[in-house]
C-alpha cells in the first residue's frame, strides 16, 4: 500500500541501477589527507619524508583495523592529530625503486584461516571487524547500500574474479557455517558454490537489518552476523593485486551524472568531483557517503576513506532547503514511511526540546537509521539528525556495537570522517 | 593546501541530502486543488453567496493568523497557505446564505481557539474548522440550519425530509441529485461529487490516509446496511447517509487531519470506524439530523488512546 500511495515515487530509491560498467580509474590525486584518528606513526615517518604507493606509515592498535599505507609518491607536508597530509611529487628513481622492492603478498595463498588470518589481512591495510564477526550465519548484503550508488551490480556482475577472490578470503576468514549473498530479485545470479538469496530491491531494503530480516524472516535474530559488498571487494581486491589496500571504490554522482570509480584513500573530494566534470557552485552541497545517510561536508579539501561508498552533490535549489527551526505540523507522513514501525515524529519532538528520557519510551533504539523520516518530512524537519543527537545523549550506540551494523559505522561516522 | 581551498561556500546540512520534494506550502496547494471542484458546484448550485462566504471565511483566517504570529512574536507562518485551507473548509460547513457577522465570528474562533492557541499548524488535538463550527452551531444554532437559512431555495434537506417526513418520502430523493449537490447542507458539504473526486485525489497523492477514509465510510454504511437488511419496516439505504449531511466532507478533508488522527495503521482505521459509528448513533438517535462533525469532535478527543493502539516497533520482542 505504501508503495500505491506515493511516499517514495522517485526511480532512484529501486536499487538496482541496470550500471554494468567495469570500474574507471579515478584520478592520480594531487594531494591527498589521509585519516589517521587513534593510528601510531611509524617510526621515521615525519613531515618532509618521501613517500611511495604502499609504504606502511601507520598502525593501529586495533587488531581488527587495518594499517596505513601511503596511496601515492608524495612528500609527506603535515601530520596532526587527525590526519596526514601528502602531496604529490614525481618519483625520483630511488623512490620508484623502493616502490617496486615493496614485498608482494598473495593472501590467496596464506595457510592461514580464521583467527589466525586477521594479522596477515591487517598487515595488508584491511578491517576485518565486520568480516570475522562471531556468527552461525554470514549474509554478504549485496545491495547498494544507498540510493544513488550504483556500484553493487558491476561488482557482482562485471568483476567477477575479484568478488570469487574476496568470496574465497571470506569463507577462510568467517568461522560461520553458512555464508548467504543477499541479491537484488531482480538480479538472477549463480556464484560458485555460495547460497544466493532474493531480496527486495527498493530502498531501505539495503539496510542491514532489513537484509537480514528478507534473508532469514525474523528481525534483529541472534547468530547471524552481515557484511557489506563494499568490504568483500576490497578483500578481493588485495588477493588479486597481492599489494596492500590504497583504493576504495565509490559512486560519484550528482542530478545529471554517474559513474563508479576506483580511487586512492585520501584523495580530495573537490579533485575527484573535478575529475567526474562535476561542476561546483556556490550553495551546493557536497555529501560523503550516500544521499540518505551520508554527511555534508565543508571544503573541497576534505576526503575520501577507504570506507567511503559515494560522493555527491547535491545542486543548490533541488531540494526544498532546510530552514532553521521548523516546527513538526504532525502531517504523519514519517511514521506511515517508517520501516522499523516508530514516531519519528514524537522523537524528534521530544529530542528537539531536550527530553531524551522519553525517547526511550518510543523505543529509540529500534531505529535503523534509514533516513526516511527526513527524506519525507514536509516541514524539512532534520528527523534523523535529531535521532541521532537523542542517541548519542542517552549513550545508546546501537550502529557503533553491534555487528549488524559495522558496516554502517564504518562508512557513515567513523572512518569516513577525516 | 592553497590550491585545493577556493573561495566557494558549500551548504552544509543534516542527511537526508535528497527529499521527496513535499513541503506544507504544496501540501495546502493540493488540498485547495482537492477543494476546487466542490467550490465550483458551490457556486453553480448556490450561486454568488457561496463565493461570498467562502471569501470572507478565507479573508478572515488569514489575517487571524497573520495577526496573531505578529501578537506572539512567532515567525511569520501565513505563506504556507494552510489559512486558506482552514477558511475554504469552514466555509464549507456553513449555509451559502449565512450572514456576513456569522462568518466572521466563526473564522476568527476558529482560528484562534482551534489553531494559534495551541501554538500553530499541527499542534491543535481537534480540528480547526470544527472549532468554529462548533462554537457557531451552540451560538447561533438556527444561523447554522442550512434548512432554515436557505428557505429561497427549490432544494430540499434530505436528512429533515427523512427525520419530519419519513422513509417513503426520503426514498423518492435521487442519488444523483445528492451527487450532483442538489440538496441542502451546508454550502460546500453538499456538493458531494465534486467532493469525491477531490478526495479521491488527495489519497493519490498521499495527503490524506486511506485507513481513516476507508474505516470512517466503512463506520457509516455497515451499522446502517445491517438495520437496513434487519429492520422489518422500511428504511432508507445506507448510501442515503453516505451523501447527505457532511459525511463525505468529513470522511476525506476534515477526519483526516493528520494531527487529530493517530498515526498508526490499525489505529487509523479503529479511529475511522469510530467516526462512523458515532455518525450512525448520532443520525439514529439523536436530535442532529447530521451529526458527522460532532462524531469528529468526539473521536479526535480519543485519538491519545488510538495511539496506544500501535505494531511493535523492530526488533522488539
Ligand atoms: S531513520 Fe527515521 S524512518 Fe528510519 S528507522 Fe529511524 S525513525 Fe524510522
Ligand atoms: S514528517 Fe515531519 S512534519 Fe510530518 S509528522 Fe514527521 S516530523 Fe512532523
Amino acid at each position: 500500500m505504501k508503495e500505491l500511495f506515493t511516499m517514495l515515487t522517485d526511480p532512484r530509491f529501486h536499487l538496482v541501477s541496470n550500471v554494468r560498467e567495469r570500474f574507471g580509474q579515478g584520478p592520480e590525486p594531487t594531494y591527498v589527507r589521509l585519516n589517521r584518528e587513534g593510528f601510531s606513526i611509524d617510526a621515521g615517518i615525519k613531515k618532509k619524508t618521501l613517500v611511495h604507493p604502499y609504504m606502511h606509515l601507520a598502525t593501529h592498535p586495533f587488531a581488527g583495523k587495518g594499517d596505513l599505507f601511503a596511496p601515492m609518491y608524495g612528500e609527506i607536508t603535515d601530520i596532526t592529530e587527525r590526519s596526514v597530509f601528502v602531496r604529490h611529487m614525481e618519483p625520483t628513481e630511488e623512490m620508484k625503486a623502493a616502490c617496486e622492492a615493496e614485498p608482494m603478498t598473495d593472501i590467496l595463498a596464506c595457510e592461514e584461516r580464521g583467527e589466525a588470518l586477521v594479522p596477515v589481512l591487517k598487515a595488508m591495510g584491511l578491517n576485518t571487524k565486520s568480516l570475522g564477526q562471531e556468527c552461525e550465519t554470514l549474509i554478504v548484503n549485496c545491495q547498494n547500500p544507498d540510493p544513488g550508488v550504483t556500484w553493487a551490480e558491476p561488482m557482482l556482475l562485471t568483476h567477477t574474479r575479484t568478488l570469487a577472490a574476496g568470496l574465497t578470503m571470506l569463507r577462510r576468514l568467517s568461522r560461520a557455517q553458512r555464508i548467504i549473498l543477499a541479491v537484488p530479485e531482480e538480479l538472477k545470479i549463480k556464484v560458485h558454490d555460495f547460497e544466493v538469496v532474493p531480496v527486495p530491491s527498493r530502498y531501505p531494503a539495503s539496510v542491514n537489518a532489513l537484509v537480514v530480516k528478507a534473508v532469514t524472516g525474523r528481525e534483529r535474530p541472534d547468530g547471524i552476523g552481515i557484511v557489506g559488498l563494499h568490504n568483500v571487494w576490497s578483500l578481493g581486491h588485495v588477493a588479486m593485486t597481492r599489494k596492500p589496500l590504497i583504493e576504495t571504490v565509490i559512486t560519484i554522482g550528482s542530478l545529471s551524472f554517474t559513474g563508479n570509480y576506483i580511487v586512492r584513500d585520501g584523495s580530495t573530494v573537490g579533485e575527484l568531483l573535478k575529475f567526474a566534470r562535476v561542476t561546483l557552485s556556490a550553495g551546493d552541497t557536497i555529501v560523503r557517503g550516500g544521499p540518505l545517510r551520508g554527511e555534508s561536508v565543508d571544503k573541497q579539501d576534505r576526503s575520501i576513506t577507504k570506507g567511503a561508498t559515494g560522493l555527491f552533490l547535491v545542486e543548490k535549489g533541488s531540494v526544498a532547503p532546510m530552514i532553521g527551526h521548523s516546527p513538526c505540523v504532525s502531517c504523519g507522513s514519517c511514521v506511515a514511511i517508517c520501516p522499523a514501525r516508530l514516531r519519528p515524529d514524537m522523537l524528534s519532538r521530544y529530542a528537539e526540546f531536550g527530553l531524551h528520557k522519553r525517547c526511550l519510551e518510543q523505543y529509540i533504539s529500534s531505529c535503523l537509521e534509514c533516513g526516511l523520516c527526513g527524506y519525507v518530512c514536509i516541514a524539512r524537519r532534520p528527523v534523523l539528525q535529531y535521532i541521532r543527537l537523542a542517541k548519542a545523549k542517552l549513550g545508546i550506540s546501537v550502529l557503533k556495537t553491534e555487528g549488524l551494523y559495522a558496516q554502517e559505522e564504518a562508512t557513515t561516522t567513523g572512518e569516513a570522517r577525516s | 593546501m592553497s590550491a585545493h581551498t577556493n573561495s566557494l561556500l558549500f551548504a552544509m546540512s543534516a542527511p537526508p541530502y535528497w527529499h521527496c520534494g513535499r513541503t506544507v506550502c504544496k501540501r495546502s496547494m493540493d488540498q485547495l486543488l482537492a477543494l476546487a471542484p466542490a467550490m465550483v458546484m458551490a457556486l453553480i448550485n448556490w450561486g454568488l453567496p457561496a463565493l461570498r462566504v467562502v471569501a470572507l471565511s478565507v479573508v478572515v483566517c488569514v489575517l487571524v493568523e497573520v495577526v496573531c504570529c505578529a501578537i506572539m512574536h512567532r515567525r511569520q507562518t501565513v505563506h504556507d497557505f494552510s489559512a486558506v485551507v482552514t477558511g475554504v473548509l469552514f466555509a464549507f460547513l456553513l449555509p451559502a446564505a449565512a450572514p456576513w457577522w456569522l462568518v466572521v465570528i466563526g473564522a476568527a474562533c476558529a482560528m484562534l481557539f482551534g489553531k494559534m492557541l495551541f501554538g500553530g499548524l499541527g499542534d491543535n488535538p481537534v480540528s480547526t474548522p470544527l472549532i468554529g463550527w462548533a462554537i457557531l452551531f451552540v451560538s447561533f444554532p438556527l444561523f447554522m440550519d442550512p434548512n432554515v437559512m436557505q428557505l429561497a431555495s427549490d432544494y430540499e434537506d434530505p436528512l429533515a425530509v427523512l427525520k419530519y417526513l419519513g422513509v417513503a418520502r426520503a426514498q423518492e430523493i435521487s442519488l444523483v441529485d445528492l451527487l450532483l449537490g442538489r440538496q441542502i447542507a451546508a454550502l460546500g458539504a453538499g456538493q458531494i461529487g465534486g467532493l469525491l473526486v477531490g478526495g479521491v485525489y488527495l489519497l493519490f497523492r498521499g495527503v490524506i490516509r486511506w485507513q481513516i477514509v476507508l474505516g470512517m465510510l466503512a463506520g457509516v454504511l455497515i451499522p446502517f446496511a445491517f438495520v437496513h437488511s434487519l429492520a422489518e419496516t422500511a428504511t432508507i439505504t445506507p448510501t442515503f447517509h453516505l451523501f447527505t449531511g457532511s459525511v463525505v466532507l468529513c470522511a476525506f478533508f476534515i477526519a483526516t487531519e493528520s494531527n487529530i488522527a493517530p498515526t498508526h495503521s490499525l489505529a487509523m482505521i479503529l479511529y475511522g470506524l469510530t467516526c462512523g459509528i458515532l455518525v450512525f448513533l448520532i443520525r439514529s438517535y439523536g436530535s442532529y439530523t447530521d451529526g458527522a462533525p460532532f462524531a469528529i469532535l468526539v473521536a479526535s478527543l480519543l485519538t491519545p488512546y488510538f495511539d496506544l493502539v500501535r505494531p511493535k516497533p523492530f526488533g522488539v520482542r
